[in-house]
């Protein structure tokens, strides 16, 4: 087994609740520095496959190991390997952030100098210095998931395990979570995030692990994924509004499929190839005297090769 | 130990602490707890008012305080078993299953720390919570007794002593019902109601049977009051009302059996305690 490059190791990983399989012989490894999500629909076995991995579930058969250490065999040195958000965590109500941040950082062994300058730190990475010294029991629920994103960056460990760190935010407490989640994969996290906002994973994953029904579908770089299926589905912005007659010019272009009008000036069109195709679709639309205002790949891309893929292992 | 170097040089030298030391920190931030929540304050209220009927009251009735120390003091301890079942309610009752209801072990579990670490430090917090209010009624009580009679109780340090191993014995039995639970009303409903209502109406059953219900923590308990009593005293079997077929036992507790029943109460609570926690799971 390589562990060196792969941090996190999950083999034939299996978890029963009275009858009912939630993870089916689930294999899978993370490299080390990705950005991993972990994709699915809504009872696909994200969440258990990720309470395994922190050690809040035990497996019902196969093995989890994060750096190279049996999680069900011993928790206590594969848990000072990470730093995890499961679900949406509660705090003790009667501590501050500070004091959260200092329980959580004496178990793990944290000295209290080094503790200090990494609450500082942790805190103003999550954006939660106003609230330092107020009681965690008055916060929102996007300020307990900031919170929650401190304490678990806050020793620095190798790995990150989030489960769908934005789940029940309001849309600024998701932006503002997805902001931190950019900021992080900027460091030297190997970070592993379940999700079901696909958005969301093409924004900040570089590889992403689809599950359905406790299986892995297929596992991959979202590029790689994407470009697998030979199909990526583009929005265009034009100046000039886009009629019929321009719909029909541009439905002749190289590759071009499925074009649909998505505003007064905006169209979308599916586009067989990769890169060289994009760019080629491009001189073709400035070839046609169309003025391209913006010219981006949607997250439709993923979103069709999700649903293609959950709906086979129906 | 793990050392890990950012791209801002940083440095965090992180050596992962024995769980004899992780013990501590879990003391420390549950000590903390009760000395923020209202349960501790709430609990030192309750014991108050305990003290202050029962030293109010006698003169404002007429009756005059015992020049004695262990019969002044027998009367606060015959109230301790109540305090001791309020303290474990509170401090045991939903200390293992809040973590899992109220969802702060997704915040606690995934840190490294083994599930008896723990279960270990919440149990000492407990106590230590447990024994500062039984410090604090013991200590006026006590008091009391060596300003009125002007003798120090030593049957009441005693007592005092047997009330501590009392509530260690409730405590276990508290985290027992905590660990197995799913719900924190429940658990506390359940710990107040066994120690008020189900043992006593089993320890009552029992002597009218004719048994003496010895094993019982409850009547192991009572030993908190009857050893302020000189001599102590004996149990008994009689007929007050003459009738036939109606006979009245009263069993009182051995101090060395309850001594030993306490024990076995919190030896065999804890270990099921710990069995339950290590093998519940995170579930929802």
């Amino acid at each position: 087994m390589t562990f060196m490059n792969d941090p996190i190791v999950i083999e034939n990983l299996t978890k029963n609740f009275n009858g009912f399989r939630a993870v089916d012989s689930l294999n899978l490894k993370v490299k080390r520095k990705s950005f991993v999500g972990f994709l699915g629909p809504n009872g696909s076995g994200k969440t258990t496959t990720i309470k395994i991995l922190t050690s809040l579930l035990s497996p019902t058969d196969g093995r989890a190991y994060l750096e190279g250490v049996d999680v069900a065999q011993d928790p206590k040195k594969a848990l000072a390997q990470i730093g995890a958000v499961v679900e949406t965590p509660e705090f003790y109500p009667y501590l501050t952030p500070v004091e959260t941040l200092a329980y959580l950082g004496e178990l793990r062994g944290i000295s209290n100098r080094d503790l200090k300058q990494r609450t500082k730190e942790v805190l103003e990475t999550v954006h939660m210095t106003e609230w330092v010294d107020k009681r965690i029991g008055k916060f929102s629920k996007g300020m307990k998931q900031r919170v929650a994103i401190a304490q678990a960056i806050l020793h620095e460990p190798s790995i990150l395990i989030l489960d769908e760190p934005t789940s029940g935010l309001d849309p600024r407490g998701m932006f503002e979570v997805r902001e931190i989640l950019v900021e992080l994969k900027k460091q030297d996290y190997t970070v592993f995030m379940s999700s079901h906002l696909l958005n969301e994973v093409q924004e900040v994953c570089d590889e992403v692990a689809l599950i359905n029904k406790g299986q892995l579908l297929r596992n991959g770089p979202v590029s790689e994924l994407t470009g697998a299926d030979k199909f990526r589905r583009l929005e265009i912005k034009t100046i000039q509004p886009i009629s019929e007659e321009w719909l029909g010019r541009i439905s002749k272009l190289h590759d071009v499929s499925e074009l649909e009008i998505a505003g007064p000036n905006i169209f979308v069109l599916s586009l067989a190839g990769g890169d060289e195709a994009q760019a080629n679709l491009l001189r073709e639309l400035y070839g046609l005297n169309l003025d391209v205002i913006s010219f981006k790949e949607s997250g439709m891309a993923l979103e069709n090769l999700y649903m293609s893929l959950i709906k086979e292992s129906r | 130990m793990t050392e890990i170097v950012t791209k801002n040089r940083k440095k965090i030298v992180t050596t992962l602490p024995s769980d004899i030391d992780q013990v501590g920190v879990v003391v420390k931030y549950d000590i903390l707890k009760y000395l923020r929540s209202r349960r501790l304050l709430g609990m030192i209220a309750i014991e108050t008012l305990v003290l202050l009927l029962i030293t109010a009251l006698p003169p404002l009735l007429g009756h005059q305080y015992s020049s004695n120390a262990d019969s002044f003091i027998n009367t606060y301890a015959s109230f301790v078993t109540i305090l001791v079942v309020i303290g474990a309610t509170l401090f045991a009752g939903d200390a293992i299953v809040s973590e899992f209801q109220s969802h702060t072990g997704f915040l606690l579990f995934p840190n490294p720390v083994k599930r008896w670490v723990l279960l270990t430090g919440k149990f000492i917090a407990s106590m230590g919570a447990m024994f500062l209010v039984l410090f604090i009624y013991y200590g006026v009580a006590l008091g009391l007794g060596l300003a009125i009679t002007g003798s120090f109780s030593t049957l009441g340090a005693e007592s005092l002593l047997l009330a501590m191993l009392y509530a260690v014995a409730a405590l276990a039995v508290g985290y027992l019902i905590s660990s197995v639970m799913k719900g924190a009303t429940g658990a506390l409903i359940l710990t107040f109601a066994l120690f008020i209502f189900i043992l006593t109406i089993v320890s009552q059953l029992l002597t009218l049977g004719g048994v003496i219900p010895w094993f019982l923590v409850n009547f192991a308990g009572g030993v908190i009051g009857y050893i302020t009593e000189v001599p102590y005293p004996t149990s008994s079997t009689g007929n007050p009302g003459g009738g036939p077929g109606f006979t009245m036992n009263t069993y009182v507790p051995d101090v060395g059996v309850s001594i030993a029943v306490m024990v076995g109460y919190i030896i065999v609570a804890l270990v099921l305690s710990y069995f339950f926690f290590k093998r519940r799971e995170m579930v929802a």
